[in-house]
């Protein structure tokens, strides 16, 4: 038996301790998931739009008003308040509408940075510095409209995001938390609209109508997808999705000439013009898909 | 008209749902194998409380946890395992709200946690709504895994390697009055029951003395436990001189190797069999500030187990004919975790994960063999730690109540980068007042059983 030292074992200790006047700071309970079913339609307060219009409304009463004060008293009376008033509200509309403007422009804009500098998953989560890919990924999301899904996700993927986590963590929550849900919400809504487009297609009694109504649901088409994005395409809307859009009219109205030809042949009986509608709406929703594809493809 | 096709329908629902039941239900039967004090039942505490509070209380924890979606989760519930005592988590929830750390396993005990997930598919969430995950897991005591290599030795082999162990720190200082009781026993005395059990009474203080301050690497563990399935006090037996054991015509060795058969028999082997050998995924926890904590000898001891290991389990591919009508699992998929990773300043982190790499390399070459898939992740139960006043410091709460910072030099990012008289020693941090945030503030369970489950 080779003998035992006694000695207990020392150390160089390579962490210093230091006792602190404080008490540790508490930690608050996780965020609770917001599972409340989100409104595409969903308006928090009165749209600047709104605004602009009761202004403009208001401003051609006061004016109506006016006139009449004008007309009943005398033409040469100076009228101090009723000029201010009105001035006010003038100016209340033109700065609005300035307003508007300014904010279409930006929404404009945004479309377009979305467009050109997409987030690429791949090499956020190659980077070295977890802080960099926050702040890439912080800069993309400030473009999300207030109360639109995406901010929505982008709240929860704040709230889920902790110090530890490294380049390939965030990206990954950053992708599973907001860029899958809003992609997986946007195509919902694309759906649900081509069905839409389809119906009204199918009822409608002529061609104009027709191609009134396939405007109006691809618009809203557009709209509803960019909100759920977060983005406002404005109502001048983004060139590319117009080219969509408008190439979409041209296909239907190719297709309502190939139906209009088939019902030809068939003959005049309501089979036929059942046939011709039908092959229509099915057209009008696959192009409504397109054209929701292609935006959802441009805005991802 | 709705009503009628409801009354149709509804059996044939039902009916499918029931028959479902064998189709969409998945069970993971998960290993989670750690020496003692590895964090093994802190980590389940912390699982099952973050589960549950994740499924009813809608509260956002395991972010990345993709297999199982937050939003999806119908339901969840906590069930014993067939054949186990249920996992005591009430028991360790009062122990925290009273301050003390939940006690350390003594009894093997189980438990299946059963997530029910919502169906996305649009037909199959009108024939089969939903799909169960099922999560069964077994805690069981550390001093058991220790005693695991045991299994391929002969006692003398095992003597001499445990003697060996002892001559080098830390053992080294804590087996020094069991080395003079060695050094003065008369080996010519016969061996009788009194005369054994004394020696090995004195083997076990030794233990003992050591497991108090924290070295894993004891060896039998089984004997530190009284609620094992074996009687160290009538079947004991000890390390002996090199001189004797070697010696197989010896009574002392006789009689020692008798009771080490006896004890591989009769214990270790039923043991593997049965809780060791049913699973599919294995979670080897290693608390690498245990280590740090002595001495760098500490830490290839750490290694040297892991490695040890990777003979005991049954590792291989899957094979459905073999789950399926002989209920035999092979474990497929390795997670090597390092605990307690929130003890290491953030800009250590990288070198934690690296050391744990490197205490895995042994292991990992026995695994790769098999081509078993493995990954390495952090993990931290209970966040115990705030962020210091420099990059290099951390905060925590001590036992004694004071709230202490403490400031790293470096942390080593591989067994050879430590300097034989250095150390890390442990922070020994109290219960928080606020675990509950804490428990569920809790990092990489998501990540680690992601990459188990998306198997």
């Amino acid at each position: 038996m080779p003998s035992t030292e006694d000695k207990s074992p020392r150390y160089r200790s390579r962490i210093t301790e230091v006792s602190l006047d404080q008490t540790a700071p508490k930690m608050s309970m996780p965020a609770r998931l917001d599972d409340t079913e989100w409104d595409v339609e969903e308006q928090q307060g009165i749209s600047l739009k709104a605004v602009t219009l009761m202004l403009g409304v208001l401003a051609v009463v006061a004016f109506m008003v006016f006139d009449a004060i004008e007309a009943i008293v005398t033409r040469f009376s100076a009228f101090p308040v009723s000029s201010t008033i009105l001035g006010l509200l003038m100016g209340g509309f033109v700065v609005a509408l300035l307003t508007l403007i300014v904010r279409e422009w930006l929404g404009f804009r945004a479309v377009a940075a979305c467009i050109e500098t997409p987030l690429n998953f791949a090499t956020l989560a190659d980077m070295e510095s977890a802080g960099e890919v926050t702040q890439i990924i912080d800069r993309h999301a400030n473009r999300f409209g207030k109360g639109s899904y995406a901010a929505r996700c982008y709240k929860q993927y704040q709230q889920m995001l902790t110090d530890d986590m490294t380049p390939k963590d965030i990206t990954s929550l950053y992708e599973h938390t907001v860029a899958v849900p809003v992609t997986a919400k946007a195509e919902e809504i694309v759906k649900k609209e081509a069905v839409v487009s389809g119906s009204l297609t199918f009822i409608s009694p002529n061609h104009l109508i027709q191609t009134l109504a396939i405007s109006w649901i691809s618009f809203r088409t557009i709209r509803r997808v960019a909100r759920v994005f977060g983005l406002r395409p404005g109502t001048a809307g983004s060139w590319r999705l117009f080219k969509v859009l408008a190439q979409n009219l041209a296909a239907q109205s190719l297709f309502d000439m190939a139906t209009d030809e088939l019902a030809n042949q068939i003959g005049g009986s309501l089979a036929a013009k059942i046939v011709e509608n039908s092959a229509e709406a099915v057209a009008a929703g696959a192009l409504n898909v397109r054209l929701g594809r292609t935006l959802i493809k441009l805005l991802r | 008209m709705k009503r009628i096709f409801q009354n149709i329908l509804s059996p044939v629902v039902s009916g499918m749902e029931a028959a479902g039941g064998w189709f969409t239900k998945e069970v993971h039967r998960f290993t989670i194998t750690g020496l003692s004090r590895s964090g093994k039942t802190m980590l389940f505490t912390s699982l099952m409380t973050i589960l549950k509070y994740r499924s009813e209380g809608k509260h956002q924890c395991l972010p990345l946890l993709r297999y199982l979606p937050m939003e999806l989760v119908e339901s969840l519930r906590m069930e014993p395992l067939e054949g186990f005592e249920m996992f005591p988590l009430e028991d360790h929830l009062s122990a925290l709200e009273r301050g003390q750390w939940p006690r350390s396993t003594e009894m093997v005990c189980g438990f299946k946690a059963i997530i029910r997930l919502r169906q996305t598919h649009k037909i199959k969430k009108h024939l089969l709504p939903y799909t169960d995950v099922v999560l069964e897991f077994i805690d069981y005591p550390g001093e058991w895994i220790t005693d695991l290599p045991m299994i391929d030795k002969t006692y003398a082999q095992w003597s001499d390697s445990c003697l060996a162990q002892q001559m080098s720190p830390p053992q080294k200082y804590y087996a020094a009055e069991w080395h003079r009781t060695l050094l003065n026993f008369n080996f010519d005395r016969e061996p009788t029951l009194m005369v054994a059990q004394e020696l090995v009474w004195n083997y076990r203080n030794y233990l003992k003395r050591a497991k108090q301050d924290g070295i894993a690497m004891l060896q039998p563990g089984s004997f530190l436990l009284n609620c094992s399935g074996f009687d160290w006090g009538e079947d004991g037996f000890t390390p002996l001189p090199t001189d004797i054991s070697s010696d197989e015509s010896h009574p002392w060795t006789a009689l020692f190797t008798k009771h080490f058969i006896a004890f591989q028999e009769n214990w270790l082997k039923p043991l593997r069999e049965t809780t060791f050998r049913e699973s599919d995924k294995q979670i080897i926890l290693v608390d690498l500030f245990e280590g740090l904590n002595h001495s760098k000898s500490h830490v290839m001891q750490q290694k040297e187990t892991l490695s040890h290991l990777a003979d005991v389990f049954a590792y291989g591919q899957k094979h459905w004919f073999k789950e399926t009508f002989f209920r035999k699992r092979s474990i497929r998929r390795v997670a090597f975790v390092a605990t307690k990773a929130d003890n290491a300043p953030r800009v250590y982190r990288s070198d934690l994960y690296s050391l744990l790499q490197d205490v895995a390399s042994s292991a990992v070459t026995k695994l790769a063999k098999n081509r078993i898939a493995h990954d390495y992740f952090l993990l931290t139960s209970i966040h115990l730690t705030d962020l210091g006043s420099t990059k290099k410091a951390v905060r925590y709460t001590s036992v004694d109540g004071d709230y202490r910072e403490a400031r790293f030099d470096s942390l080593p990012p591989f067994i050879t980068f430590i300097m034989d008289e250095d150390n890390y020693p442990v922070l020994r941090a109290a219960v928080p007042d606020d675990y509950l945030p804490r428990i569920l503030s809790g990092v990489g369970m998501d990540k680690l059983f992601q990459y188990l489950l998306e198997d």
